[in-house]
């Protein structure tokens, strides 16, 4: 298990990681997810003792390890670049951390040996890494961290060398690889779908703080705030201006300047009126041409997929994005009438902390 | 339209043909110098001017290494530039290392001041630079003399001193080669990630492992680059050996080429051109070998 407790980070005057509170359970898989510059792979490069921690604990399995260099730590790193050396070959690149300690070399051998069983390497423990394809890069790459037998293994960004098809391939093998060994995994990505792919656990990243930790799905179908909201899906949820304004006890009205009118329970019962923010997600806004829907907007983009349509409506500067299921007819310039899905729906305050949360009306 | 398709191929061999003619020419414009010398080296009877040799004789080469010091010049040029070769791809290995890594202001005032060197002629400083290193050479010598006895000084400031040793060229030989082997060094390491070392220091590998086992094997074109520009460029140095070097046992090739050449009886063609070949050969295989690592070098470092 890994504990950091208020951990924080300064360049000079400058505080990139803001007091971070991060656990990850044993044999979790845990995605740090966040803009770049958000501060996830300093994050990551602290976790390793590559860079200093300022303030704050780092505790692993129990023991606070701020201070214990970077292999004393039984942590391994992949690196984003795969950082295998071109003068060693394959069985060289993995065994490299075991000869610096001076294990025999039949010891090293076998263990290699294992872990090339494993990644399924061992027809090409005599190349150079350059003769070498991404994926089986790659998978030198974590035989040198698995060969260390590390109680944390730490990802940076490590498909983002790849191409599309690739990446969703070693998604899958990194998955596989993760139930293989049990072990437990900090993987770092910016890419919101390898996140919620493959992790057990989401921390997401902004400006040096936690968004959010959680499973993916609770980070989903219930974010904290409009950074998170907008963050995880694709497409991103949609926030539309409105005013809030309480006609009974217990119900909230959305207003907003497109014709929207609608009314939600009030579940929290303490939502400020006023100022708000809606969010709702492009799945949950049904299209209708019959002028029944809650309200209307002209669509400026349409993208047909076959199975899907994408309809962008309203402002062409800041279109609200609508998924629609099926094949659907609709032309740019047609007037649609939008269907607000009420049990879907995310209220934000100016600040963009959450109100309310979806739930039955 | 078949017509004109057929027709291009043959409009743009024309210019082709021109073009290989041109450059044949200027080639073999370059090569005479080369090729006279060869054939007059192999000449019994050499001249000034090119003609087909009637007696084919190694005699010449024979008479470098028999009758002249050839030995001992080839000797003195190959452990002077040798050893400030060898001081250059230590230094800028290690500078260059410390200069791609750090951040520090001077950084940049720094690599362009150490152009400098490079760009200035030498034979602008001949003067200050002689009269420095005679200071140094005197200093050195009195220290010698005090602790060792005047009898031995001499031999061993052969060795030692700054002027009239072989310290002193190796020195202002390094000097000269340094700034552009630095920039090659540091241009090299500004492409070779620090992934590299952070994973051999998540390996747990000590700073002498990291630089031995990781960053040597990786520098190694660069450092090979480095060095191989440095053996050129030192071994076609003349004026420094001329104006530091007096004693006849210290001589290098191109003085021994030069004073061969200033002999007051009738110069001789077939011997000089024995000398001045043996005097391009290290050139030439150097640059041989240098071309692998240049390529690698300049046109995308080390390729993972």
């Amino acid at each position: 298990m890994i504990n950091l407790r208020n951990v924080r980070k300064f360049y000079g005057a400058l505080e990139v990681i803001k007091g971070v509170d991060i656990t990850v359970e044993d044999g979790e898989f845990a995605v740090f997810v966040g803009p770049s510059g958000c501060g996830k792979s300093t994050l990551l490069r602290m976790i390793a003792g590559l860079e200093g921690i300022d303030d704050g604990d780092l505790i692993l399995n129990g023991k606070r390890i701020n201070d214990v260099p970077p292999d004393k730590r039984g942590i391994a790193m992949v690196f984003q670049s795969y950082a295998l050396y071109p003068h060693m070959t394959v069985a060289e690149n993995i065994g490299f951390s075991l000869s610096l300690k001076k294990v025999p070399v039949a010891e090293i051998n076998r263990q290699v040996g294992e872990v090339a069983e494993i990644l399924q390497l061992t027809d090409y423990l005599d190349r150079r890494p350059a003769a070498l394809s991404g994926g089986q890069r790659q998978r030198v790459a974590i035989g040198r961290a698995i060969i260390k037998k590390p109680s944390l293994i730490l990802f940076d960004e490590p498909l983002s060398n790849l191409d599309s098809a690739l990446r969703v391939q070693m998604r899958a093998e990194l998955q596989r690889l993760h139930r293989e060994l049990k072990a437990t995994v900090v993987y770092v990505t910016h890419d919101q779908v390898e996140a919620m792919t493959m992790a057990d656990r989401i921390v997401v990243l902004n400006k040096g703080i936690v968004a959010q930790s959680g499973h993916p799905m609770d980070l989903y179908h219930s974010p904290d705030n409009e950074f998170v909201a907008t963050f995880i899906g694709s497409p991103k949820m949609n926030i539309l201006p409105v005013m809030l304004s309480r006609p009974e006890a217990g119900r909230l009205r959305l207003e907003n300047a497109d014709g929207l009118s609608i009314s939600l329970a009030d579940g929290d019962a303490n939502a400020a009126t006023g100022e708000a923010k809606l969010g709702i997600r492009p799945e949950h806004l049904k299209v209708s041409q019959d002028g029944q829907g809650d309200f209307s907007a002209e669509v400026v983009i349409v993208e047909r997929l076959g199975v899907e349509t994408y309809l962008a409506v309203g402002s062409p500067k800041d279109p609200i994005v609508v998924r629609a299921e099926g094949d659907l007819t609709i032309r740019p310039g047609d007037r649609v009438s939008l269907t607000v899905d009420l049990s879907a729906c995310h209220l934000f305050d100016s600040n963009g902390r959450v109100i309310r949360r979806p739930q039955t009306n | 339209m078949t017509d004109f398709a057929l027709d291009k191929p043959g409009k743009s061999r024309r210019p082709d043909l021109m073009a290989y003619a041109t450059l044949s020419l200027i080639s073999a414009f370059c090569a005479v110098p080369f090729f006279w010398v060869l054939l007059a080296s192999l000449d019994g009877n050499a001249q000034l001017f090119l003609s087909w040799p009637r007696e084919w004789t190694l005699n010449n080469y024979v008479r470098v290494f028999a009758e002249e010091d050839g030995a001992r010049w080839v000797f003195n040029s190959l452990f002077v530039v040798g050893s400030a070769t060898l001081l250059v791809m230590v230094l800028a290995g290690l500078g260059g290392y410390a200069l791609s890594r750090t951040r520090a202001w001077w950084k940049q005032p720094f690599l362009y001041a150490i152009l400098l060197i490079r760009v200035l002629p030498p034979t602008a400083l001949v003067v200050p630079l002689y009269k420095i290193l005679l200071t140094l050479n005197n200093i050195e010598g009195n220290l010698v003399r005090m602790v060792i006895g005047g009898d031995h000084a001499r031999a061993i400031m052969r060795w030692i001193g700054f002027i009239d040793g072989y310290l002193g060229l190796i020195l202002v030989l390094a000097t000269m080669q340094l700034p552009l082997a630095l920039w090659i060094m540091k241009t090299f390491f500004d492409g070779l990630p620090r992934d590299y070392e952070e994973a051999a220091v998540m390996d747990g590998a000590t700073m002498l492992q990291r630089i031995r086992r990781v960053l040597i094997p990786l520098a190694l074109p660069g450092l090979a680059a480095a060095g191989l520009f440095a053996f050129i460029s030192a071994w076609g140095d003349f004026l420094l050996p001329l104006i530091l070097l007096s004693s006849p046992e210290l001589q290098t090739l191109p003085l021994g080429l030069f004073r061969a050449f200033l002999r007051v009886n009738t110069i001789d063609y077939g011997f000089l051109a024995a000398l001045a070949f043996i005097y391009l050969m290290p050139a030439v295989i150097a640059f041989g070998f240098a071309r692998r690592f240049l390529v690698q070098t300049f046109s995308g470092g080390v390729k993972g």
